[in-house]
């Protein structure tokens, strides 16, 4: 591909190629911290390509591919370029990753033990995984939680930070301007702004965690906290893991695992500062 | 004569307790399957290796537990059997 640039994010490495220059440069200014991948092979080639022979510059359009590709994906506008870069990396990892159970769900780490937090997109877990990231916590992940197969710990996947809508100025108003990436509007979740995960976050990014407590947030209802059984959890959780089926046994242990030892709480919220309230009491609870 | 059921095989299914139900993973299928009472224990009847009617596994769940009037509780022994099969998770023998 014409421009390239590898990646390394957590224990995974990328490769992705795009017919533009843009989405490239985008990529290496966000991911300008991160360490450089160590080895020459990556796990997962992305390619952004042009979605038909004259897309490259006419309406230039993108279709996102790689090693895993989504036959029916819909192409996207150059100008959100940065996205489809970010959704094509997420794409390999759904898809391919089998090194760990993969849950969709975000995570933050403090005195050695993490939080994990899982629900729908808009549930809130992603803006609120940013901001305990700023406030004492290490972020893990805003998108990927990767549940050690052997040991049950949880590694990070730091990727950058997808910001939604109203998340946007929350972030905004708390980090430095150079940790926000550019602002893609009207994309087909609404605005998106990416956030660079802080120094800690990156430099810790191949340290793991035990998992000491699982959350369900909710954004935008009335503050309630509670108790959702194992079963629940399980079946949460397998809807949650994009590759529980594929890893057999070894997936099965994992979860059960994790499901027996680690409680559960569903949280419902009407703010973020609700909700980081919420988080701080219920992790100097004893489980 | 009533059909007879055991195992799919002594090693097929790994089982977990939760809280509220059981989860069983089916070796052969890799299918996960979650059940509740009394499935955990109709299995744990045929554990042995042993083919059994589904009379034979009542008598064997009535020495642990109180299962009321037989002539309810094995039609619906023998009901559980039968989607057991249909799961793959018990043969008949």
């Amino acid at each position: 591909m014409k421009h390239a640039l590898s990646l390394k994010i957590g224990p995974a490495t990328f490769r992705i190629g795009s017919a533009w220059r843009q989405p490239v440069e985008a990529l290496a200014a966000l991911y300008a911290d991160y360490p450089a991948p160590s080895v020459e092979v990556a796990d997962f080639t992305v390619r952004l390509e042009p979605a038909g022979p004259l897309r490259r510059w006419l309406r230039p359009s993108i279709f996102i591919t790689g090693d895993h590709g989504l036959a029916d994906a819909a192409p996207m506008s150059l100008s959100h370029g940065l996205l489809a870069a970010e959704m094509g990396m997420n794409l390999q990892m759904a898809l391919g990753w089998r090194r760990h159970l993969l849950l969709h769900a975000s995570s933050v780490e403090k005195d050695g033990r993490a939080l994990v937090m899982t629900g729908e997109s808009g549930s809130g877990k992603s803006t609120l995984a940013a901001q305990l990231g700023e406030r004492g916590w290490r972020l893990m992940g805003d998108e990927f939680a990767l549940l050690d197969l052997a040991t049950g710990m949880v590694f990070p996947f730091p990727r950058l930070v997808s910001l939604k809508n109203r998340a946007i100025d929350v972030l905004a108003a708390e980090v430095r301007e150079d940790r926000m990436g550019p602002l893609l509007a009207g994309t087909a979740k609404g605005d998106i702004r990416h956030l660079v995960p802080n120094g800690d976050a990156i430099r810790r990014m191949d340290k793991g965690a035990m998992p000491a407590l699982l959350l369900f947030p909710r954004f935008g209802h009335q503050t309630d906290v509670r108790a959702v059984g194992q079963g629940e959890v399980f079946m949460r959780l397998t809807q949650a893991s994009t590759n529980y089926v594929a890893l057999g046994e070894p997936g099965f242990d994992a979860l059960t695992h994790f499901v027996r030892n680690v409680p559960a709480r569903a949280i419902d919220f009407s703010s973020g500062e609700e909700a980081i309230a919420l988080v701080e009491r219920l992790w100097e609870e004893p489980a | 004569m009533p059909p007879r059921y055991c195992q799919d095989s002594p090693d097929a299914i790994a089982a977990c307790v939760l809280e509220d139900m059981a989860l069983l993973y089916h070796r052969p299928s890799g299918q996960t399957h979650m059940v509740i009472s009394p499935v955990p224990e109709i299995l744990a009847a045929l554990d042995n290796g042993a083919a059994l009617t589904a009379g034979e596994v009542h008598a064997e769940l009535a020495r642990l537990y109180d299962l009321g009037a037989a002539e309810e509780a094995v039609p619906l022994v023998e009901a559980h059997l039968a989607e057991l099969a249909a799961l793959g998770l018990v043969r008949l023998a």
